[in-house]
């Protein structure tokens, strides 16, 4: 979570980004910066390199050439396990179809991310706790993914997203998969993470999501930033 | 990095997730548990066996310090100062002696054993720095006029029979006062030194533990250095020990090319199905391996997650597999070991079998899994966690296309073009079928083999009767018949077919130290006749046949001499041929060689075939009426090598059976839950319940008909290994050529059913999978 002091420190810095796979080109040249405090969105049709754009700043892909820095740590100088730590320290991230871990129940989902960072068993399930009731699913603590709605699920992934105060929250396509009502209220709780200071990033096709959650549109086509605009606050 | 998300913390994240793994895997988790349960079985048994062979051999003989090798001297040649000092040369670890031997002639039978030559040994002492005997009932000879009996090694000591009186020939009567054992057997009885002379002694006896013995070379050198400067001609008679370490081991010898192949079969097939169920569980996993990724688990935690979630039930299978196979081994040893002389030796389990089986099953299943999930190290996280499941190839579309030409119903298209999706996989499964019908023709061919030996000379449907004759050595009734009559009753009695008589005497086989026994028979000999294998039956007097036991613990074979002496009478005798198995102490001749050796003789039983369909009971109340003094029993139609030999490929053909099975099982599984998108949209279009199952079934039934036939060859090369290397029993070669072609057509069959045992139970819960579920899920 990002403090007043830091609000308007460069985040993320991505310099002549490269990807390409088997000779097919994911992102030609993307260069951006994130700052401290912003909540920016990325549209544009599918295909574009949306989400490719998202796996290189989350650090789960490699860029095939140029650089991305998180808080100034060059990511391409990061091994595989320096990643993971990278990962666990800095991001949180929200999927479309919210890769919850189908083998624990709720609260161990959510508990988990800070048990990877030594934060002992207890306090970690304390702290899952408060998030889950925070968005409203604390009596869902036990239940197993499967047995949750879609917008149920969402709100636990955001809570495990949320669970080592990240310095920057991923979301790919967060209502996506959501029918409306749970989709209001996904962007009615990223709506309030953003006025909270968190810095977001979020790719969508929604443009309602984007108008109403974002600081700052990036749009892509054909792997290339072609457009950047602050949009109209939602009356 | 340390502190706050450092590498070094995380491990109860890892912990949690690997045991939620593992309660939500539930099938794939049985699989392994169970596949580590019967694998462990079977390589502790194996194990056991293996370790049991030898072990109490050299326990039992390292306390008694037995002697590496007797030497009998003869004393005109050589004086009891020279023999002393022997024991004083470089290569000699210790040395008893030299101790007075004379060859005495027992006139009666005794403690069940018949009348004929023993070697007795005057010495002080039981103790000493070789060949401490085992006095195990009674005491130790003090005085002139006793004697100490080496009891035979499965003998019990009879306490009625201390105090009586042992009558030698022209020597006066000795006392029994104890019975003793000895690993080494340098004696079949010990009296004090005093005695000797009234024995009359005739030569000379050294016992030697040398410094290095461990071949037969090296007992020799040891030898030979001892005895260095000896006149020539004075070292009569020498044996070693490993002479005895062979006879030991002897039986549990002939499983042991059946055991060891069972191990070997075992291991591999465990590995091949951890190898299965783990890359199954990375590959239907990439998703989760994603997930994992993306929430900041380092590749190595992934790897360890995957281990553990492994590792658990491997852990919890090998425990009970290994407990299972410790309650197994004790009666598979009394089984392996019945029959067998064990001297003090105790035969138990060895304690390291189970500590290696808990130590290295585990490092199997680790080591195994491994290779693995050491694929979800270095898969990249955007890719997993897109993909949701491992990238298909190509394959299985094209081959199903080519199959959408004939006129195969299209769910059987569909199925035999599933293995092609996931060659390495299907690779996996084949192989553990090969390995499950590879076990199968194993024991086809082993029982037919096995089964072919106990029925040779045996008439179908005809019983066989022994009738013993009662006499005093056998503390039953004797006979008022002579053995004239009693063959001439047999013979008359309804029912009776063939009669065979059998005598016995104990010999001395010259150049041997020890008693030997020879069995004479007389009468119907197509019985034995369908026993040889080599050469022909003794057809003259002095011709004898032996079993390949007796033939290779003496170093013998057919067409070689060798000398039988019965109170000093010796008979040269011809080795004519060789049986497919014996005693290994015995040698089998005919009547006219008794009267050689022993003309009074009497037979000691007879074996009487009855007519197929004669009422044996009526034969055995008859035999009984006509005189008390004959003691008839039915014959059972097994014998004991067959049984052994039987049960033990039986137990492992059908854990190795069960293990294959499981291979498939968790194949099958893992499909299942891969394609549930696929399966749920073909329910979706149409397929009806039937028509998965025979989809599913069918992808693994092709795979049973490549393993089936594969195995067949593979079963019969390891049936050839072992019946030629099974050392108590020399198969002819009509035993081993047991394979026919609708037994072959059968066997061919089994790695389908194999397939289809293991695959039906997820087919019926594939075509059971709600559509609207599955859909929604994915």
């Amino acid at each position: 979570m990002t403090s007043d002091s830091s609000r308007g420190q460069v985040v993320v810095r991505l310099d002549d980004v490269h990807r390409e796979y088997a000779g097919t080109s994911a992102l030609s040249g993307v260069s951006m910066q994130i700052r401290a405090g912003e909540a920016v969105a990325v549209m544009g049709p599918s295909g574009c390199g949306k989400s490719t754009l998202l796996n290189m700043i989350a650090g789960l892909d490699r860029p095939t050439g140029g650089t991305i820095a998180v808080h100034d740590e060059d990511l391409g100088r990061l091994g595989e396990t320096g990643l993971a730590l990278f990962r666990r320290r800095r991001i949180g991230m929200i999927f479309q179809f919210f890769n919850l871990l189908d083998d624990l129940p709720a609260l161990d989902n959510v508990a988990l991310a800070a048990q990877l960072t030594g934060v002992p068993s207890r306090r970690a399930r304390t702290r899952a706790l408060e998030l889950l009731d925070e968005l409203g699913v604390a009596k869902l603590k036990d239940s197993y993914p499967g047995t949750l709605s879609g917008g149920e699920r969402q709100r636990v992934a955001v809570a495990r997203a949320l669970m080592n105060r990240p310095d920057l929250l991923l979301a790919d396509e967060p209502t996506g998969a959501l029918d409306s009502r749970s989709g209001e209220q996904v962007m009615d709780l990223l709506v309030a993470l953003h006025q909270t200071g968190q810095t977001l990033l979020i790719v969508t096709h929604d443009s309602r999501l984007a108008t109403r959650c974002a600081s700052r549109l990036i749009e892509m086509a054909d792997g290339r930033v072609v457009r950047e605009t602050t949009p109209e606050p939602v009356a | 990095m340390s502190g706050r998300g450092g590498r070094s913390t995380g491990w109860g994240a890892v912990w949690r997730a690997s045991r939620a793994a593992v309660r939500r895997r539930r099938p794939q988790t049985v699989v392994i548990g169970l596949v580590v349960l019967c694998s462990s079985t079977t390589v502790l048994l194996a194990l056991t066996l293996l370790g049991s062979a030898s072990a109490p051999f050299d326990r039992a003989f390292a306390a008694q310090r037995g002697a590496h090798a007797v030497a009998v001297f003869d004393p005109t040649r050589t004086s009891g100062a020279a023999l002393a000092q022997t024991g004083q040369r470089p290569g000699v670890e210790a040395a008893a002696g030299p101790f007075d031997q004379a060859v005495v002639e027992i006139s009666e039978d005794w403690n069940g054993q018949p009348a004929g030559a023993r070697t007795v040994v005057g010495r002080a002492d039981p103790a000493g720095p070789v060949d401490r005997l085992d006095l195990r009932l009674g005491r130790w000879v003090t005085a002139p006029g006793e004697i100490v009996v080496n009891l035979g090694h499965q003998g019990t000591p009879r306490p009625e029979l201390l105090g009586s009186t042992v009558e030698v020939d022209g020597a006066p009567p000795l006392r029994l006062v104890g019975f003793a054992s000895s690993m080494t057997k340098s004696a079949d009885a010990w009296v004090v030194p005093e005695q000797m002379p009234a024995l009359r002694p005739t030569a000379v006896q050294m016992l030697y533990r040398f410094r290095a013995s461990d071949t037969e070379a090296q007992v020799d050198a040891g030898l030979a250095e001892a005895t260095a400067g000896l006149a020539e001609g004075s070292l009569t008679n020498v044996q070693s020990y490993l002479a005895l370490k062979q006879a030991f081991s002897a039986q549990a010898d002939s499983y042991l090319p059946l055991m060891m192949v069972f191990g070997v079969l075992g291991l591999v097939v465990s590995v091949l199905i951890i190898g299965n169920v783990v890359s199954g569980a990375v590959v239907s996993g990439y998703r989760h391996i994603g997930v994992l990724k993306a929430i900041g688990f380092t590749p190595n935690q992934v790897v360890a997650v995957y281990l553990a979630m492994v590792a658990v039930p491997g852990t919890v299978g090998c425990l009970l597999g290994t407990l299972l196979g410790s309650l197994l081994a004790s009666p598979v040893l009394q089984m392996a070991f019945s029959g067998v002389e064990t001297g003090s030796a105790a035969i138990g389990p060895r304690p390291w079998a189970p500590v290696a089986c808990l130590l290295g099953m585990p490092a199997v299943v680790v080591v195994t899994a491994l290779i693995p999930a050491l694929r979800a190290h270095w898969l990249p996280a955007a890719q997993a966690i897109s993909a949701g499941s491992a990238p298909r190839a190509g394959r299985g579309l094209r081959v199903q296309r080519r199959l959408s030409n004939t006129r195969l119903p299209r769910p059987v298209v569909l199925g035999l073009a599933q293995p092609f999706t996931r060659p390495g996989r299907a690779v996996m499964t084949v192989a553990a079928i090969v390995l499950g019908v590879t076990a199968v023709t194993l024991t086809t061919g082993l029982t037919s083999t096995m089964v072919a030996f106990g029925a040779a000379g045996r008439v179908d449907g005809a019983a066989r009767i022994q009738v013993e004759v009662g006499s005093t050595a056998n503390r039953r009734t004797a006979p008022k018949l002579t053995d004239s009559q009693i063959d001439e009753l047999l013979r008359g009695l309804p029912g009776a077919d063939r009669v065979t008589a059998r005598a016995l005497l104990q010999v001395r086989l010259v150049g041997y130290p020890q008693a030997r026994f020879v069995n004479f028979y007389r009468g119907d000999t197509s019985a034995a006749a369908a026993q040889m294998v080599a050469g022909h039956l003794p057809e003259g007097p002095g011709e004898v046949v032996a079993g390949p036991s007796f033939l290779r613990q003496h170093g013998l074979a057919v067409g070689d001499r060798i000398t039988l002496d019965v109170h000093g009478r010796q008979v040269p005798a011809t080795i004519v041929g060789e049986t497919v198995s014996g005693n290994p102490r015995a040698v089998d001749s005919n009547w006219s060689t008794l009267q050689l050796l022993g003309p009074d003789t009497q037979a000691v039983d007879y074996t009487v075939t009855l007519a197929p369909g004669a009422d044996a009971k009526a034969y055995l109340d008859a035999v009984r009426t006509a005189d008390p003094g004959l003691h008839p029993a039915l014959l059972g139609s097994g014998n004991t090598v067959t049984t052994t030999v039987v049960g033990f490929a039986s137990v492992f053909t059908v854990l190795l059976t069960i293990v294959a099975a499981l291979g498939v099982f968790n194949t099958v599984l893992l499909t299942v839950r891969e394609r549930r998108r696929d399966l749920g949209m073909l329910k979706s279009i149409g397929m009806t319940p039937r028509q998965v199952v025979v989809m599913t079934v069918t992808s693994v039934a092709a795979l049973g008909v490549v393993g089936g036939l594969s195995g067949i060859p593979l079963g019969i090369v390891a049936h050839r290994l072992i019946v030629d290397n099974v050392a108590v029993v020399a198969f002819p070669e009509s035993m081993k050529d047991v394979w026919h072609p609708p037994q072959l057509a059968l066997l061919a069959l089994a790695g389908v059913v194999i397939a289809v045992l293991g695959a039906l139970v997820p087919a019926r819960s594939a075509a059971r999978l709600p559509i609207a579920r599955v859909l929604h899920h994915e």
